[in-house]
């Protein structure tokens, strides 16, 4: 008989609040983070607003001390008791980053007197900058070794980067470790960091990010996405405890179809959300927490493969994005659905989708527009889908 | 759990393919640091016939050492792709520094770095695809694409454990149902002038190190029909009537936070056994980070498995997560040609933790 994974404990650390609960109480308003870039100068960027954490931190990176507050809440919530042995910690992250001088410092270190690349050059003077990078800013593992470190845990430590399906992933690993007897607790889920310049103008030589400045996802004037920051971690558990919900199904696909858009026909998506669905041994869900990134193709094609995944039921599932309130937090962006999730399943609280206004006539489904909806919620699925066409989804669902 | 292997493939140094891999390395002599052996070891050429030119500005050089390894294991294999998982230890990937001087070239006003024509200029400068070198699991994504795999998926940061990770994940995606047949292995490049400066700077060159680039891939799963079947003669493994290369008895991560290597082989070991002790192998792979971490392997092998013979896969240089997966690749070439039965391949990273696998010939 499989094991139960039961959700013991939930943490977050946002722009919005310092917890889950500070978070949760604000999103249910109506509330959006999004503002006009203020932690650097934006002017002339693709894109100058976002979801930031304002909070100068003394830390190279932030993901670190944005990682460590979430799951101090989480951890704490569980109040588990487990050998360190039997404790797994899964972090989706992906790499991280100097200060954005120290990151100049290096390119300047290489470039010679022609402006190209110089190995020579960069070897005798790129060491002053690397030498300011503790090795645990660039690899993404490091949030994964120093939570890990911090709560004693000594069983499996992973660090999956599958970009906006990392955190998702990262939970997935962790009920699967639960799940195969490799642990008995796991503290799991994701970070994003990214309101710096590099990543804004990444994302902006994309040309994803909403030049309006809106991130309204499903609604007929989304033009792109905003980028926000944080992170939400939770802790599983093979011990019921005193939770009221358990992660009940998980499931992965690929697309392999497109770097950035996604399967036209949602081949993938609904791949991975059929998996989770058929792992929780249900067919209907009352909420569906999507990745909704308020890109047109996105949302048109996920609420497409909703339709196709949940059949008639889809017309009963209230539907709301994380990302109109909170942007998008890439790595850490399915660890908050999961929490929005969770929030529907154990609170009957369905947060709505900020910054919607209007839906577009082809993203028809029940949206939660304006303030939270009071809801009966029994089961919950939060999608999360990749650049590059890694899906990942969960199902979490009231405990009997 | 015993879970059959029935493709390999890999692209090292040493050049593309499997065959021949581990009885090379069984019949080196020079390992790094010793006199003639270079620092550093040449990129080796990739082959990727599908990929469009444009498909190709967008990959990191792990993306492209994995989707042409990938390439490789699944010429001549008829397996329904789009099932099929992938679970791949991949490294940081770094971006083109061409590309960022570029960009920060353009972004000079006045003699001094103007944030505002770095978000403008700057990025006009920059290859607009630059981006995808950077996200990590497109160092997965990209072959995904061009060969169709479809199915349950993990892209797990490595700096060496994490290679052996995404094979479990692999078996146990199998042994749970989740797919037929699963892809696991490592890809990555330490030829990257900011890994090389990270490498220098933790002390691992002056340690004897030699940074190096590969891919390794292994297929895993049912043998025969309906879901796997080899082509006779292709690369990654036999015909569709041979028996599978080998078959995993086990795999197995442990920490080696706070505590000595030894202790945490042990465990990596014990679990990989669930439990059970190693009984006798006639081969050990070891996969290390160096020179000083070698040594611990080998003393660890001497005392607990003292009647196999020891081969160092760093004769190939060290590339990062696909280390592990070169030295899987390797035992399987030896049992293969018959100069082992059982082999416990063992890899360590930088961060202490340790990858144990234990292979054999036979059946599952």
């Amino acid at each position: 008989m499989r094991r139960q994974v039961f959700v013991r404990g939930t943490g977050a650390y946002t722009p919005l609040g310092e917890t889950w609960r500070a978070t949760a109480d604000v999103l249910a308003t109506g509330a959006t983070a999004i503002r006009p870039i203020a932690v650097f100068d934006a002017t002339g960027f693709p894109c100058t607003v976002a979801a930031a954490i304002p909070e100068p931190l003394l830390e190279e990176d932030r993901r670190l001390p944005f990682a460590r507050r979430a799951a101090r809440e989480a951890w704490e919530m569980a109040g588990v008791r487990c050998e360190p042995e039997r404790i797994g910690v899964f972090v989706g992250a992906e790499s991280g980053r100097g200060r954005f001088a120290t990151v100049l410092g290096l390119a300047r270190a290489a470039r010679s007197s022609s402006g190209d690349f110089d190995h020579a050059r960069f070897g005798r003077e790129a060491r002053v900058f690397a030498e300011r990078i503790d090795e645990s800013v660039l690899s993404p593992s490091g949030v994964a070794s120093r939570l890990a470190a911090e709560i004693g845990a000594r069983g499996p430590v992973e660090t999956v980067s599958l970009a906006c399906a990392s955190g998702s992933a990262a939970i997935v690993e962790a009920a699967r470790a639960i799940r195969l007897g490799l642990c008995d607790v796991a503290l799991c889920g994701g970070v994003g960091a990214d309101v710096d310049p590099l990543m804004v103008a990444g994302f902006g030589l994309l040309g994803i990010l909403s030049a309006r400045g809106v991130s309204c996802p499903f609604d007929v004037h989304r033009d792109g996405f905003v980028v926000g920051e944080g992170a939400a971690m939770l802790v599983l558990a093979a011990e019921r405890g005193d939770a009221a919900c358990e992660l009940a199904g998980i499931g992965r696909s690929l697309d392999a179809h497109h770097l950035t858009a996604p399967d036209p026909e949602g081949d993938g998506a609904a791949r991975a959300m059929e998996a989770a669905l058929r792992d929780a041994e249900i067919t209907a869900v009352d909420y569906v927490q999507a990745h909704g990134t308020s890109t047109p193709l996105n949302d048109r094609i996920e609420v497409a493969a909703i339709k196709r995944v949940l059949g008639a039921g889809a017309a009963r599932a209230s539907i709301s994005s994380s990302k109109g309130a909170l942007g998008h937090w890439v790595a850490g962006a399915g660890a908050l659905g999961a929490l929005y999730a969770w929030e529907a399943v154990t609170r009957g609280t369905v947060l709505p989708t900020a910054g919607l206004v209007t839906p577009d006539p082809a993203c028809d489904l029940d949206h939660v527009i304006g303030r939270a909806l009071t809801k009966d919620v029994h089961a919950a699925l939060a999608n999360a889908f990749a650049f590059g066409g890694a899906n990942s989804c969960l199902v979490m669902r009231r405990c009997a | 759990m015993r879970v059959p292997v029935i493709a390999a493939a890999a692209i090292s140094p040493w050049g593309t393919g499997w065959r021949g891999l581990g009885q090379v390395l069984a019949a080196s002599a020079a390992m790094p640091g010793a006199p003639g052996v270079p620092a550093e070891l040449p990129g080796v050429p990739t082959e990727l016939p599908l990929a469009s030119p444009k498909a190709r500005k967008m990959m990191s050089r792990g993306a492209c050492l994995a989707a042409s390894c990938l390439g490789e294991l699944l010429r001549g294999v008829a397996w329904r792709r789009a099932e099929c998982g992938y679970f791949l230890g991949v490294g940081a990937s770094g971006g083109s520094l061409e590309d960022v001087i570029a960009l920060l070239a353009a972004s000079i006003a006045d003699g001094a770095f103007s944030l505002e024509r770095f978000g403008d200029r700057g990025l006009a400068a920059c290859n607009p695809l630059l981006a995808f070198q950077l996200m990590n699991n497109f160092t997965m994504c990209h072959g995904a694409i061009l060969e169709g795999i479809g199915g349950p998926n993990a892209a797990l940061f490595s700096r060496g454990a994490g290679t052996t990770a995404a094979l479990i994940e692999a078996v146990h995606a199998i042994a749970g149902g989740d797919c037929e047949q699963a892809i696991a292995g490592g890809a990555d490049c330490a030829l990257h002038p900011v890994t090389r400066a990270e490498l220098a700077r933790d002390g691992f060159v002056a340690r004897g190190l030699v940074p190096a680039e590969g891919a390794a891939l292994v297929a895993l799963g049912a043998a025969g029909p309906p879901g796997a079947t080899v082509v006779p003669g292709a690369p990654g493994g036999g015909s569709s009537a041979a028996p599978p290369i080998a078959v995993i008895e086990g795999c197995a991560i442990a920490s080696g936070d706070a505590r000595p290597l030894a202790d945490a082989i042990d465990e990596a070991v014990s679990r990989a056994r669930e439990g059970e002790t190693l009984g006798e192998v006639d081969l050990v792979v070891i996969a290390p980070w160096g020179p000083p971490v070698a040594a611990e392997l080998r003393a660890w092998t001497g005392a607990n498995a003292a009647n196999a013979a020891v081969i160092d896969s760093s004769s190939l240089g060290d590339a990062l997560a696909a280390s592990p997966a070169l030295a899987w690749v390797a035992a399987l070439d030896l049992l293969a040609a018959g100069r082992a039965r059982r082999a416990l391949v063992l890899g360590a990273g930088t961060d202490g933790d340790v990858g144990a696998v234990v292979l054999s010939r036979g059946a599952a």
